[in-house]
């Protein structure tokens, strides 16, 4: 997106549109007040927004699009600001559209096991307002306390439970959503599918591109008639990836199975004093759920698949409280690690399980040379890295640093098979290395579907998908082993 | 986070304290979850994390103006948000210093210093606030409904037994408790004394809270001196606890010690006055009190000073619950009733939605009494309650009113 | 196996220059699908051959013209199966066609749709361009779900050439209960069962009984079925195999009889309409066979908050699309068949 000369101006006029719109509570245009506005959950990287809106109705929201897309501004959509890719960034001169004020439940119909919301309903919330009604809603990221329902479609969410019970794709059953020129769409709905093209499946993990979400329907599921945790300690991290596949290849899919190291196991023990054996090298959560008596044989057979591949010690939650306690830990690693140092960066890789134990020990290496300790914390289950790297923003140079490791880790996880994201999504953090992942053919083609939603290129332009030129810049920067990537481009 | 500290921050006590906060910040946003000025107003700017992010501008040289004093005035400083954060940011001591700096910085208009000024005027010696309080207790027949429900009628103290065990505590009477409700205290100290406790009490006046949490630092400094000074001969006398009925204060009161760490004259008495100070419910939980429950509905309102500053959650609700009264569950615990010391008169739209909700969720299951832990709550909940509002001490001590 | 991807590109390239449309044909047992198409056949089915497929991984790939039952019976043999279970529709199923289509089978509302085990996806574009999207871990987030948008686009946005799934264990032990009840008693059976954790795997409502399968371990099923009553059936594995391919009686057609499916919310009761029906994935569709005017049946669905197609016999689809939508779903196929090349239907 190239920036504007004559901005002030059509600030002006955008404020002045935007005043008639909505009430003066849901305009920010005060630097001193947009500045908190300038980042999500990824801190390194930060941009002033142009205006800030938080509007109140789906009205307004359709309102500020049609203005903007009138005026030629770009908008970025907002959630909680939790995600970890910078998805939320705003842009300098285009509009941060924050959806947390629609905030309301719609409705819970336990008769069709499903609920309406508005996007900006936290997860969390939407399972406790089930609750009441034996339901709950399964994608559960770890940031659920906080994060959105809109944002867990933006970024297709897994969490904990995606190993048995999927990603936010696989429990969203419709959207309403506004395009940037301020049609709204209806897709799908309590159906189990919609006609047509399956565009849920294209709207989960758009990461803001395809239209603004204004309202979600997702399946709920019952709550298990009992769920057990079980935690289990290693000396040695590769015997904890080896037991992961075992349990996996006895048949068994546990709700959830995630593994901390012992960096991470030391930072949260800090916070929630649930008990985790600070000496382990690696733990293992692993979750059963279902009818009570599956549950105890699956407890059984799993507490012998962990022994014989090597634990150190097995212990199955006595209670419900030290079910939750033992998860709550774990939900809230990435940011207990602010107890070890005073920035994290966050990264997201996947890999194909059966690599663990090398890339882990590859890792370890990297750290090394980079001298940056990074702490471990994974869905076991599918082999869904967070890799978290401890620094200093305020040691020069550090941030440089800890990118390039993050750089080199992510590299690592695409030569063993994997992807460059699992669930945070791309945003501006790995945007670079979607050149590496896609030729130019395929970026193409991710163009041209979203110029079928959007040809404007107005919503959250610069994330997700790199342009092409992005691309030719990037490979002219990083030349490797004598051959220049995207060959093809032509280089300025 | 990162952070750039103004160079006039980075040589002051107060700069590298706050800065040390801020660094533990690593803006994952699980605060916004639990505060309610951001559950009800979806702002980031009235979350916590954004109110850091306003102080860590301010602190950085940016320029700050009524935007920055507005958000931060709507903090409820209810701590939720320590409780739900990872990364251990002491938030109310950086909202403490972020507030100060703010009020040396942005002017308020005059109506505004003027009702802060009176507020700490009136609140922070008790007898000015008993006269008052008196006084509006004459008129009280006259005003209209809507202020009468402000004024709260008399209540008798009922007797303070005689000291006649080893044992002391001392029971700091506070600001504004006295002439509100005077059975607290002299529950406690019949409860006590019925164990072999003899409580003391000791006129004191503000505990400091009010003016720390109006921005007027060195006014509380003095405050907490003088409560000291009155304290001390007691502690010296070998008092084993310094007993605040009021969690609120008791949280202010373990902070004695860390405000009054570089004054000379006070820091080792302030540390051991901080270590001395307990919660009602940290004395009763291991004595073996009568079964006076008899199962009766009731519904506990845990002070947020209790959860998050004391971080004593369940404790008060499982010594009820042994004594035998039916604790009927209470939704959306943790959300402030918005009484929040002086918040209830300086954000009272904020403050009233806050105490709507609040009562609904004690009320859901129609309890006969709500009971508490903290004075602020008690006369708040009060207004618009339709049972009576209690200390839990005095569930114990005598039959509810 | 064979891979015949570089061979069909280039069929693909020249209809693109010349503006040509391409039938794409893998086995050719869904052809009753849909309406008839134009243009010059280009047959899949010869691209094929499996691709990779680590059981411990739970993943595999597999080129599109690979028999479906190929597929199934790999799989078998080690355990696992396509969680889904698609219907065949016919011996010479393929892996492509299976997806291009995008029917489940009676597992769907317990653990997904074909759709949900896609994990990646390798296609030419109506341009010619080989493309991958998505890939062998269930967690991508990196570009749009394009590999996710080919499942029930009956081909007319890309020639899939290799298909990457995930697949489950096979479940250790099943059994089917049978119960005696009309269709309303069924839907809202289901939908108290629905609300417990119990080991339901399918449900099927048809000629006044209603038949459950459990799944799981034995302990688990059988806990179930005592808790839950009815008849055990025998020999129920031929009756979902037969309700799947639809060789059941039920899905008989007399001449002029219609079979319409209908997608509608799971707790919606019986519809008022001529014909005879079977309710199944816990409500959540609705087979008709029914002499009834094409109107009537999409009005009753559309009414109900769901949608109606036109499964088997002679007739004009309706659009349920809504104009914003409709133009949507045109753009998308533009930006992927620019030329409009891809299953181009009779007009």
């Amino acid at each position: 997106m190239v920036l504007i000369n004559n901005w002030p101006d059509l600030r002006q006029e955008l404020l002045e549109g935007l005043h008639r719109l909505l009430p003066a509570a849901s305009v920010i245009s005060k630097r001193e007040a947009l500045r908190p506005y300038e980042c999500d959950g990824l801190t390194a990287y930060r941009q002033l927004p142009g205006v800030v809106c938080l509007p109140y109705t789906v009205e307004q929201v359709q309102a500020v699009l049609r203005l903007c897309h009138q005026l030629n501004v770009p908008v970025v959509p907002r959630g909680a600001g939790t995600g970890l890719s910078g998805g939320a960034l705003p842009h300098e001169q285009g509009v941060l559209l924050g959806l947390a004020r629609l905030d309301r439940i719609i409705e819970i119909d336990s008769l069709n096991r499903c609920a309406v919301v508005q996007p900006g309903v936290r997860n969390l919330a939407l399972s406790e307002a089930a609750k009441p009604y034996g339901f709950y809603y399964a994608p559960d990221p770890s940031s659920q306390i906080a994060c959105t329902i809109g944002g867990n479609v933006a970024e297709n969410s897994g969490g904990v439970h995606c190993l048995k019970y999927g990603l936010t794709v696989h429990n969203v059953i419709g959207l309403k959503i506004l395009t940037m020129q301020g049609e709204l769409l209806e897709i799908g709905g309590k159906t189990l599918d919609a006609p047509g093209y399956d565009l849920l499946a294209v709207l989960c993990g758009s990461e803001g591109l395809l239209g603004v979400v204004v309202e979600v329907a997702v399946r709920l599921l019952p709550l298990p008639e009992r769920a057990q945790v079980v935690l289990a300690a290693f000396d040695d991290v590769a015997l904890a990836g080896e037991a992961v596949g075992r349990i996996l290849s006895a048949g068994i899919i546990p709700a959830g199975m995630e593994m901390m190291d012992n960096l991470a196991i030391r930072a949260t023990e800090d916070f929630v004093h649930a008990g985790y054996p600070v000496e382990a090298a690696a733990i293992l959560l692993v979750e059963l759920d279902g009818e009570n008596r599956e549950v105890s044989e699956q407890i059984f057979q799993v507490r012998q698949l962990l022994l014989t591949a090597g634990a150190t010690e097995v212990h199955t939650a006595r209670d419900e409280a030290e079910r939750l306690l033992f998860w709550k830990g774990r939900k809230a690693a990435f940011p207990a690690v602010g107890r070890l140092a005073p920035d994290y960066y966050c990264m997201d890789g996947t890999i194909p399980r059966r690599r663990l134990s090398e890339v882990l020990a590859r890792i370890a290496e990297l750290s090394r040379e980079y001298d940056l300790p990074v702490a471990n914390v994974f869905h076991a289950g599918d082999g869904n890295l967070h890799p978290l790297i401890l620094y200093d923003a305020n040691q020069p140079g550090e941030l440089a640093r800890t990118e390039a490791l993050g750089g080199r880790i992510l590299q690592l996880c695409i030569e063993v098979g994997g992807t460059i994201t699992g669930e945070h999504g791309v945003g501006v953090e790995k945007i670079d290395q979607m050149c590496v992942q896609f030729h130019s053919a395929e970026l193409a083609q991710f163009h041209a579907l979203r110029a079928a939603f959007d040809p404007s290129g107005l919503l959250n332009p610069g994330k997700a998908v790199p342009t092409l030129h992005r691309c030719a810049e990037f490979g002219r920067m990083h030349v490797h082993a004598g051959q220049l990537p995207h060959p093809e481009l032509e280089r300025f | 986070m990162q952070t750039r500290l103004a160079p006039e921050f980075q040589n002051s006590a107060e700069g590298r304290e706050a800065d040390a906060i801020l660094r533990s910040c690593v803006h994952c946003g699980f605060c916004t979850a639990v505060c309610p000025t951001y559950n009800l107003l979806g702002d980031e700017l009235d979350s916590p994390r954004g109110r850091i992010y306003l102080i860590k501008g301010l602190l950085e040289g940016a320029e700050v103006g009524v935007e920055t004093q507005r958000h931060l005035d709507r903090c409820l400083t209810c701590r939720a948000c320590e409780t739900a954060c990872p990364s251990g940011v002491q938030f109310a001591r950086l909202a403490d210093i972020g507030r100060a700096e703010v009020e040396k910085r942005v002017p308020r208009p005059l109506p505004q210093r003027m009702t802060r000024y009176l507020l700490r005027w009136v609140i922070t010696s008790t007898p000015r606030f008993s006269i008052l309080l008196g006084a509006g207790r004459l008129l009280r027949p006259l005003l209209p409904q809507r202020l009468q429900r402000l004024v709260p009628i008399a209540k008798s103290a009922g007797a303070w037994p005689a000291p006649r065990h080893a044992r002391r505590v001392l029971v700091p009477a506070g600001c504004v408790q006295p002439a509100l409700e005077p059975g607290i205290d002299s529950a406690l100290a019949r409860l006590l004394d019925r164990h072999g406790i003899s409580a003391v009490h000791i006129a004191s006046g503000c505990c400091g809270a009010v003016s720390q949490h109006l921005a007027a630092p060195d006014e509380a400094l003095q405050r907490m001196r003088a409560n000291i000074d009155a304290w001390w001969p007691h502690v010296e006398n070998g008092a084993e606890a310094i007993v605040e009925t009021s969690s609120a204060c008791g949280v202010m009161v373990r902070e004695y010690g860390h405000l009054l760490r570089r004054d000379s004259d006070y820091a080792e008495k302030a540390a051991r006055i901080s270590a001395l100070c307990r919660d009602p419910a940290e004395l009763l939980a291991a004595l073996p009190l009568a079964p006076l429950g008899k199962g009766r509905r009731i519904a506990f309102q845990a002070p947020c000073s209790l959860q998050n500053g004391l971080r004593l959650e369940g404790r008060v609700e499982g010594i009820l619950h042994g004594v035998g009264f039916e604790l009927l569950p209470v939704e959306e615990p943790a959300m402030c009733c918005g009484s929040a010391g002086t918040y209830s008169v300086l954000q009272p739209a904020l403050s009233s939605a806050l105490l709507t909700r609040k009562l609904g969720n004690l009320g859901k299951y129609t309890p006969e009494l709500i009971a508490t832990a903290n004075i602020g709550c008690l006369a708040y909940l009060q207004r618009g309650s339709k049972v009576p509002v209690v200390h839990w001490l005095e569930l114990l001590e005598a039959p509810p009113r | 196996m064979a891979d015949c991807a570089i061979r069909l590109q280039e069929a693909v390239k020249a209809a693109y220059a010349a503006g040509a449309p391409l039938n794409i044909v893998g086995g050719g047992s869904k052809a009753f699908c849909g309406d008839a198409r134009v243009g010059e056949r280009l047959d899949v089915g010869v691209h094929r051959g499996i691709v990779s497929y680590e059981p411990s991984e739970l993943v595999l790939t597999a080129r599109a013209g690979t028999p479906l039952q190929e597929i199934e019976d790999l799989l078998a043999s080690h355990g696992q199966m396509l969680g889904c279970e698609p219907p065949h529709f016919g011996a010479a199923a393929t892996l492509g066609g299976t997806v291009a289509c995008g029917f489940s089978g009676p597992r769907r509302p317990y653990v997904g749709s074909l759709r949900d085990f896609v994990l990646g996806a390798r296609i030419i574009n109506g341009k010619g361009e080989i493309l991958s999207f998505g890939g062998q871990v269930m967690k991508n987030v990196a570009g749009f779900d394009v590999s996710r948008l080919m499942v029930g686009a009956q081909g007319t946005l890309g020639v899939l050439l290799e298909v990457s799934l995930k697949v489950l264990p096979l479940p250790a032990y099943e059994l089917t209960l049978r119960y005696s009840c009309e269709e309303l008693g069924a839907i809202f059976r289901c939908a108290e069962w629905a609300g417990k954790s119990l080991p339901v795997s399918a449900t099927a409502w048809l000629d006044g009984a209603l038949y459950v399968r459990l799944s799981g371990s034995q302990v688990a099923v059988k806990a179930a079925a005592q808790s839950m009553g009815g008849e055990i059936l025998l020999q129920e594995e031929d009756f979902w195999l037969c309700l799947r391919e639809q060789t059941h009686a039920f899905f008989h057609l007399e001449s002029a009889q219609r079979l319409w499916r209908l997608s509608v919310p799971p707790g919606t009761p019986p519809l008022d309409l001529e014909g005879r029906t079977c309710v199944e994935l816990g409500g959540g569709q609705r087979w008709l066979v029914s002499n009834a005017t094409s109107d009537s049946i999409h009005d009753a669905a559309l009414g109900a908050g769901g949608y109606a197609t036109l499964f088997r016999g002679a007739g004009q689809e309706r659009n349920r699309l809504s104009p914003g939508v409709a133009a949507l779903q045109q753009r998308i196929k533009h930006a992927l068949d620019p030329a409009g090349i891809l299953n181009v239907r009779e007009q």
